[in-house]
């Protein structure tokens, strides 16, 4: 003890940098765009580091503060000695806002519980009760407008806590053992898409009070000719908030009729005075895990992992509806209550997942130049959930369904197995093939089994000793069994016929083909000066699907220039064009799928991103440094429909809009400019002191088709209509920088 | 020059004498004091690694009296670069061969030519942790992939731009047995590590959710809100053409504007299908096996 107590006075500590500023902040818009990440806000800033060292050099200590007291801020924590142990707790801080001064109609009186005063809700009911014959938008607008010029103000936003301890426990019995602790906290809102129909959409502010617990023990030992490391992780996911219960702006007492999901319309005011929403469920995850690796003679190498997951959800199933006036209809034609969850066929989900993953891989030289790799990999995705089996489903909290529904298992097995052929062309150039197959094994989807045939070639070489050179194809084919356009109604327990498209082909598991290269040219021109230039792409085509995703294309290309004359000046310049194109097609249908060909219409959509950047950092005049970064991303997107005459797209284009010629593009597929300049100069008083100054400047616009003038009511939808859309923002801060 | 097998793995019990063709890192720092100061301050001047690299400079850079003896000779300089990048790996790899090192061997960075060295720097290092050439871990990965630089400034993203995250959060560039140097098992584990409570199982599943999260969205910045690879509601109609109103025409008339709102369709704006399907990764409610009510 003497002898430690001894070693800890010889810790010497360094701190480096304390920086204390104060930050100013302005925002034109209020858009919670600008602080999405981020919190900027007036008052003051705070860094520090310190870093301590015993006086053998074998121990440190490292204390990392940065943006103090913030909500976007990290502290650290390290302690050991190099290569023998080490401790490191990290508390990071992420805010994450999606959006300033929404409106909402309704107040949140408890967990998971959002009300409208009963006089509003009452008053709403007998307005349109009394007007069912003339409930069109303008009515409705007119009707909820003076309530929400005093609604309640909402700022959905997140703030993630999170908190890792990671020790490195040093070696015991020939392991080295670890041992990682980590939760996070979760609190806040996000724009939740609550509804009672298809005319009556109330978004909310979804409640998040989320805790993630996880822990991992895992030990390593290394030899000369091999490793073997093991562990179990284990992770729990608990949500304080499970439920979700808010009231219906347009009914005070629930009440239902069949056409009720569509209410309020003139033909129905009716539906349920309280809407029920399962929030994410609590759930378990159980990990084992082991690898190793080894060398054979030598020139082979064989390495692998499994891993065994279980995954596990239990919740209670919440009951049918919170409307007191809808009868449920048992299988055998008897009526049941279907607000009691004792009414329910099970009273939990019931869910579990078994993964089983493992990996190989083998190697071995082939002469001095040439090298042989197989790779493989199975992962089975085991679902062992409970078949439930419902007599039906309250539709929108407003009708009865007497459809029966059963959950469905879902499961996969993933396999890929592929075999490198590499050569070594001296010691500056190495030339790879190979040939990969991907299968897939499905159990209640449409496509149950495919194959994806996988090409690659790779060159990589430096000719000169300031070029590097890099160049990488592949190319890939899918083919598919079969696909069973029924299995989308694997959850019927009677399955009717299917509603889809019979010729639609889901991309995920549809035959396709890809291409797709990556090339790049990295040129130290000179001592000072170099240069990258880089072109790639990816194309795939699903030309055996007549709907759905038929194609889609990226290609990108991108230069940067460096230029570094000395330790004093830095500068770079960077630029990169990109521009997808993406094709698909469609069916419009009425009641059933239709056969006509007219009643396709289809949309390509072509979105091109330009992106430029510089920075320049120079220390000048012995004591000043200037930062200055530049960054312009703009995006522009355009949507081009077809829809053919005599066809229902257009002869049907929307409940009381007359039939059109043509179908109508859009030049705002999400167009967006952000220009981010940030200087900052900093002036060094002597070794101890410094001044810093700096300027953040952020210019945003967003044009886009989803979001433009959006309002807080809408056909069909009461919104919060939070402000995350254009801002010009900027952040002066002052600092005084301290070392010693 | 020095290669792993001539590097003993366990602490060597006593210095050894200079051996011949060695000059002793005395010799080094009398010309290299600079690079000599510089070491000391991080873990290779520590005894951890004198423990285990008995020939101090030279025992990464291999014997060198016959530069020293002739210093301007520029063939006699011991100098990693000269190797090729397999060499120069070796080198690193034969202290650093375990941990996040552990499968090296057979990754992508291995197979395609990348060295240690290209990533981090052991005399001239710019980052706080990890002695990365580079300021900080994204900004190394970004030296390579230009790509992903443009599509973090896309208007979704992670905060990967702001410091709250960074590439080594979901990879492993130094090697990983899952594609793309995914950390997890499988991207999905990936996601859940931060997303738990999409991990499920759910009651109604959305199957292709399951299966791989990339299937609707794109890790590393999309111009379309949630990281979707295409905005909604055409992203889900990409597989959901169904009867009504799934496979109804949602264009340019339908987009809600100022003058006249009344034309706008519910389908189209805000969050579009998931203002109804609000649980599209997973629900657990009975009367939702549409996955919203």
């Amino acid at each position: 003890q003497e002898a430690a107590q001894g070693e800890a006075k010889g810790f010497s500590f360094t701190v480096d940098p304390l920086v204390l500023g104060y930050e100013s902040v302005s925002n034109d818009t209020d858009s919670a765009k600008f602080v999405e990440y981020r919190d900027f806000d007036d008052g003051p800033l705070g860094f520090l580091r310190v870093t301590g060292a015993s006086g053998d050099g074998e121990r440190y200590l490292d204390l990392n503060g940065t943006r103090i007291g913030r909500e976007d801020g990290r502290y650290t924590f390290g302690y050991g000695a190099v290569g023998r142990y080490s401790l490191l707790v990290d508390y990071n801080l992420i805010v994450h806002r999606f959006g300033n001064n929404g409106h909402m109609l309704f107040t949140r009186t408890g967990d998971g519980r959002y009300e409208i005063p009963d006089a509003t809700q009452l008053a709403l009911q007998n307005a349109i009760t009394a007007n069912q014959s003339r409930l069109t938008f303008p009515f409705l607008r007119n009707l909820l407008a003076p309530y929400l010029a005093t609604a309640n103000e909402v700022d959905p936003r997140l703030q993630r806590k999170r908190l890792l301890v990671r020790a490195d426990l040093g070696r015991m019995a020939a392991f080295d053992w670890g041992l990682e602790l980590f939760q996070e906290k979760r609190d806040g809102t996000r724009p939740f898409g609550a509804t009672f129909g298809f005319n009556n959409v109330t978004e909310l502010p979804e409640p998040i009070n989320y805790t993630t617990r996880d822990a991992e023990l895992s030990g390593e030992w290394n030899g000369d000719r091999g490793g073997l490391r093991f562990g179990y992780r284990m992770s729990n996911f608990k949500n304080d908030t499970p439920t979700l219960i808010w009231d219906n702006p347009f009914r005070f007492t629930s009440s239902t009729d069949p056409g009720a999901y569509s209410a309020p319309t003139t033909s129905s005011v009716n539906g349920s005075a309280l809407g029920i929403a399962d929030l994410p469920p609590d759930n378990k995850a159980s990990q084992l895990f082991v690898s190793g690796r080894t060398r054979f003679g030598s020139s082979w190498f064989v390495n692998g992992s499994a891993a065994y997951i279980e995954m596990k959800q239990d919740d209670p199933l919440l009951p049918y509806t919170l409307n007191n006036s809808i009868v449920g209809i048992a299988s055998n034609g008897s009526t049941f209550d279907p607000t009691n969850p004792a009414n329910l066929p099970a009273r939990n989900a019931d869910n579990k997942v078994d993964v089983t993953n493992f990996t190989a891989q083998a190697g071995r030289d082939l002469g001095d130049n040439l090298d042989l790799t197989f790779r493989y990999r199975y992962y089975d995705y085991d679902n062992k959930s409970k078949r439930i089996e419902f007599p039906g489903y309250v539709r929108f909290h407003a009708v009865w369904e007497p459809i029966a529904r059963i959950s469905v298992p879902y499961a996969y097995t993933r396999q890929d197995a592929s075999a490198e052929l590499g050569w070594d062309i001296g010691t500056r150039s190495r030339l790879a093939f190979s040939y990969g197959l991907q299968l897939w094994d499905r159990e209640f989807r449409e496509v149950e089994s495919s194959d994806e045939n996988i090409l690659r070639a790779s060159f990589d070489t430096r000719p000169l000793d300031r070029l590097t050179l890099r160049a990488r194809y592949e190319h890939g084919d899918r083919s598919i069994d079969g696909y069973d356009v029924d299995a989308a109604e694997a959850t019927f327990v009677e399955p009717e016929a299917s509603t889809n498209i019979p010729t639609l082909r889901r991309y995920d598991e549809a035959a396709r083909t890809y291409d797709e290269y990556n090339t790049q040219a990295q040129w130290f021109a000179s001592d000072t000066w170099n240069f990258t230039f880089g072109v790639t792409g990816r194309s795939e085509d699903y030309d055996k699907s007549q709907f759905g995703l038929i194609s889609d294309e990226i290609y990108q290309y991108n230069a940067e220039a460096a230029f570094v004359p000395s330790d004093a000046l830095t500068f770079y310049l960077f630029g990169q064009w990109a521009d997808r194109t993406s094709f698909q097609k469609a069916r419009q249908s009425g009641a059933t799928p239709s056969t006509n060909p007219l009643d396709n219409w289809q949309v390509k959509f072509d979105e091109s991103t330009a992106t430029l950047g510089l920075g320049l950092t120079t220390t000048f005049a012995e004591r000043w440094t200037a930062d200055l970064s530049v960054q312009r991303s703009d995006s522009n997107g355009n949507a081009d429909f077809t829809a053919f005459r005599g066809g229902l797209p257009l002869a049907s284009p929307g409940p009381g809009l007359p039939a059109r010629t043509a179908a109508q593009d859009f030049a705002n597929y999400e167009d967006t400019e952000l220009t981010a300049a940030l200087a900052k100069l900093e002036y060094k008083i002597n070794k101890q002191f410094s001044l810093g100054l700096s300027y953040l400047w952020e210019d945003y616009t967003i044009d886009s088709f989803i979001l433009q003038d959006l309002q807080n009511y809408l056909p069909g939808a009461l919104l919060l209509d939070a402000n995350n859309g254009d801002y010009t923002g900027k952040v002066f801060t002052f600092d005084v920088g301290m070392r010693f | 020059f020095a290669t792993p097998q001539e590097h003993p793995s366990e602490p060597a019990a006593a210095p050894p004498a200079t051996p011949q063709g060695y000059a002793g890192s005395d010799t080094c720092v009398t010309c290299h004091s600079d690079i000599g100061d510089h070491l000391a301050t991080t873990p290779h001047g520590k005894e951890v690694f004198a423990s285990k690299a008995s020939q101090g400079c030279e025992s990464c850079h291999g014997p060198g009296a016959a530069h020293a003896e002739n210093p301007d000779d520029p063939a006699l300089r011991p100098s990693i670069t000269k190797l090729s990048k397999k060499q120069q790996s070796a080198i690193c790899l034969s202290c650093h061969d375990g941990r996040q090192q552990f499968f090296w061997h057979g990754g992508t960075h291995e197979k395609r030519g990348v060295a240690c060295t290209d990533c981090h720097s052991i005399h001239a290092f710019k980052s706080e942790d990890n002695q990365l050439k580079a300021k900080n871990t994204t900004e190394a990965c970004l030296t390579c992939h230009k790509d992903v630089r443009a599509e973090m400034w896309k208007s979704s993203h992670h905060p990967i731009r702001e410091g709250e995250m960074s590439c080594s959060d979901c990879h492993n560039p130094h090697g990983s047995q899952t594609p793309k140097m995914i950390k997890a098992v499988s991207v999905n584990e990936q996601c859940y590590t931060c997303h738990t409570e999409k991990r499920g199982p759910f009651l109604w599943e959305h199957p292709p959710v399951r299966e791989n999260c990339l299937n609707c969205h794109v890790p590393h910045g999309s111009n379309h809100i949630k990281l979707q690879k295409t905005s909604v509601p055409f992203l889900c109609q990409q597989c959901h053409s169904n009867t009504r109103h799934p496979g109804t025409l949602y264009d340019g008339l339908r987009v809600p504007t100022l003058e006249d709102p009344s034309l706008s369709s519910n389908r189209l704006f805000n969050r579009a299908c998931a203002d109804c399907h609000n649980l599209v990764h997973g629900s657990n409610d009975p009367s939702a096996p549409y996955l919203g009510h």
